[in-house]
């Protein structure tokens, strides 16, 4: 047997699962979204792009994951710095405490939020008595509440990716920097950040695609009255049961990450070489 | 959803099966029940009295109207059931469909204690009304600043922030909802007051959720005072030890009937007569009452009077009840569900 008979073989099951979980969904999908009474029709597009209460969810969408994104790399980024330039031991606890809430489900995880976020919860109590907010306030059910749920499950993916690029800079450019006469938030602009852009762009990419399509939380975050892309999906599947418009906004939303996705990676391959 | 279906319709035939066994006694009985608490009290109230007097088994398939209804027509051929339970009209189409047989109103001694709308169709084939959940106002009667008494209180400025209003992909969110557009002015044909209506009290702070656990939630943690929904649910919610009251709103009472239905084509048919029968009988009534809070649609129903309270009771109480058109509110149901999405969206 040749090794390359022996590498088919070993790559074989791999390819049959891809095939079966991945590739006939998709295609079934695709197949779907375009299928109506009379054959092939593109009816359930039209209707999505010509409707502007499908506009709206679908910029919501787009909105949320773009503000997601950008909060955690806000996060993120410090925080990844910090993690790589101290020592090996707090190094660990930190990467502990990022991965930590990665280990509970996401239900776990958001019902939690939902504690602290409802109307008689920890955090609008607080507003509340310190004057800060009006005895109605309430942030069950707001965009803000999806925001700060999302950011704590999206975090460690902004983090780690963010964490492995700055590890390998070399600390001497930073020290070169600062001896040059660069204040420390100058070096930080000039020098770590520009060099770290590579993870930054990854965790930007999982993060943005990841809360796009993410079901769960926002709708036990934001209810009913808060709909995303995944939540009017199921929405069509369960309760409407019109399956091939729930397919051809299937298709939009994976036609818009990948939109996302290509100028990103194109950017990232330029910045590398 | 499939995969369940042909489950279920497996499951109908093995059970069919030991029927078929059980048939050379014909003392077998099949029958469906809607699982959880109901299947509970359905065994309780009705089963066990029915097997106790006739001798006779019944078997149970769990399935709720919908799937149970679906299986009825895929077996038009050869049906499995003797009796099928509905909880959402499917018996209107059934009896069209011939799917169900006729019911002789003399050969039920229950019958004559029935209120009329509970066996008006009879003898085309929808089987008697054996218990009602009826949709009014559920209030915290602590909280709530007065006791609401009609549907025009939901749109009371001071309830504003503390109504909570059900998402029409449930069934009792659907009926409350259709009963606000009928008191705004609207019908079947015309959603949008209703529409108009619930856009109005959203913005002044009503929420919205979307199955009954949440209801007790909102009640529990989120100072909520009124809900248009079920009377059963008060109860649940008093169970758990929270003060809520069901009370009919003025200008009516939607409800949904659940129906047991003799099917055709099966050999039983006498002793399947005799299970509606009991069914309809006011001891079987009662108990459910006790129970679940549903509604007794045989007069002769006696209830304590803090059972009383919970329900639609009595001929005044019963007075009130409306059935908006099964039909009609599944050929909208997906027009509908769009179209209340799009008004409840931010």
């Amino acid at each position: 047997m040749s090794d390359r008979t022996e590498n088919l073989l070993l790559v074989l099951p791999g390819l049959l699962l891809l095939a079966l979980a991945f590739f006939l969904p998709i295609f079934q999908m695709l197949a779907l979204s375009v299928s109506g009474p009379g054959g092939p029709t593109l009816e359930h597009f039209a209707r999505f792009l010509g409707d502007p209460f499908y506009l709206s969810v679908l910029w919501r969408t787009v909105k949320l994951a773009l503000i997601i994104t950008a909060v955690c790399a806000a996060i993120g980024f410090p925080l990844a710095y910090i993690m790589a330039r101290v020592g090996p031991s707090l190094r660990l606890w930190l990467v502990i405490m990022v991965i930590l809430p990665l280990m509970t489900s996401v239900v776990v995880r958001t019902f939690g939020w939902m504690v602290l976020l409802n109307r008689s919860g920890l955090i609008p109590q607080l507003f509340r008595d310190l004057g800060l907010a009006g005895r109605s306030f309430n942030l069950m059910q707001t965009e803000t509440a999806v925001v700060i749920g999302m950011v704590q499950v999206l975090l460690p993916f902004m983090t780690l990716s963010i964490l492995g690029v700055i590890t390998r800079i070399d600390p001497r450019l930073e020290e070169a920097a600062r001896t040059m006469g660069c204040s420390f938030l100058r070096t930080i602009g000039s020098v770590v950040l520009p060099l770290s852009l590579p993870g930054i762009v990854a965790g930007s990419l999982l993060a943005f695609t990841l809360s796009a399509s993410s079901f769960v939380t926002p709708n036990l975050l934001g209810g009913a009255r808060i709909q995303v892309l995944a939540s009017s999906i199921y929405n069509s599947v369960t309760q409407t049961l019109d399956w091939p418009f729930a397919a051809a906004q299937a298709v939009i939303l994976f036609v818009g990450v990948i939109l996302v996705l290509i100028p990103y990676i194109k950017l990232t391959g330029r910045s590398d070489g | 959803m499939k995969s369940r279906f042909s489950i279920a319709v497996l499951s109908t035939s093995i059970l069919a099966l030991a029927a078929g066994a059980a048939s050379a006694q014909d003392k077998t009985l099949v029958i469906n029940s809607f699982g959880g608490a109901y299947e509970a009290a359905h065994k309780k109230c009705i089963i066990e009295p029915f097997e106790k007097a006739t001798g006779a088994k019944v078997q149970i398939v769990t399935a709720y109207s919908s799937d149970a209804f679906a299986q009825l027509r895929a077996q038009k051929a050869a049906p499995q059931f003797d009796i099928i339970n509905f909880s959402g009209g499917q018996e209107i189409v059934g009896a069209s469909e011939g799917l169900l047989a006729p019911i002789d109103a003399t050969k039920l001694k229950n019958a004559g204690d029935l209120y009329d709308f509970a066996k008006a169709n009879l003898a085309k084939g929808e089987g008697p009304a054996y218990s009602i959940a009826a949709i009014g106002l559920v209030y915290n009667s602590d909280k709530a600043p007065k006791a609401p008494s009609s549907w025009k209180d939901l749109l009371d400025p001071a309830v504003g922030e503390h109504l909570v209003l059900t998402d029409i992909s449930n069934g009792y969110g659907m009926l409350g909802f259709l009963m606000l557009n009928q008191v705004e002015g609207g019908n079947l044909d015309n959603i949008q007051p209703g529409l108009d209506a619930v856009g109005k009290l959203l913005a002044g702070g009503a929420i919205v959720v979307s199955k009954s656990p949440e209801i007790q939630q909102e009640f529990a943690q989120n100072d909520a005072w009124l809900a248009p929904y079920a009377s059963d649910y008060a109860f649940t919610l008093r169970t758990a030890g929270l003060p809520a009251k069901f009370v009919q709103g003025a200008e009516g009472t939607p409800a949904s009937y659940i129906t047991t239905n003799l099917v055709a084509n099966r050999p039983n048919q006498d002793l399947a007569l005799q299970f509606i029968d009991t069914s309809i009988s006011a001891e079987a009534q009662t108990c459910f009452a006790e129970a679940l809070r549903y509604t007794p649609t045989n007069s002769k129903a006696k209830l304590a009077p803090e059972v009383a309270a919970d329900v639609a009771y009595g001929e005044e109480g019963v007075k009130g009840l409306i059935r908006f058109d099964p039909a009609k509110i599944e050929a909208n149901r997906a027009a509908w569900v769009e179209a209340w999405n799009k008004a409840i969206a931010k």
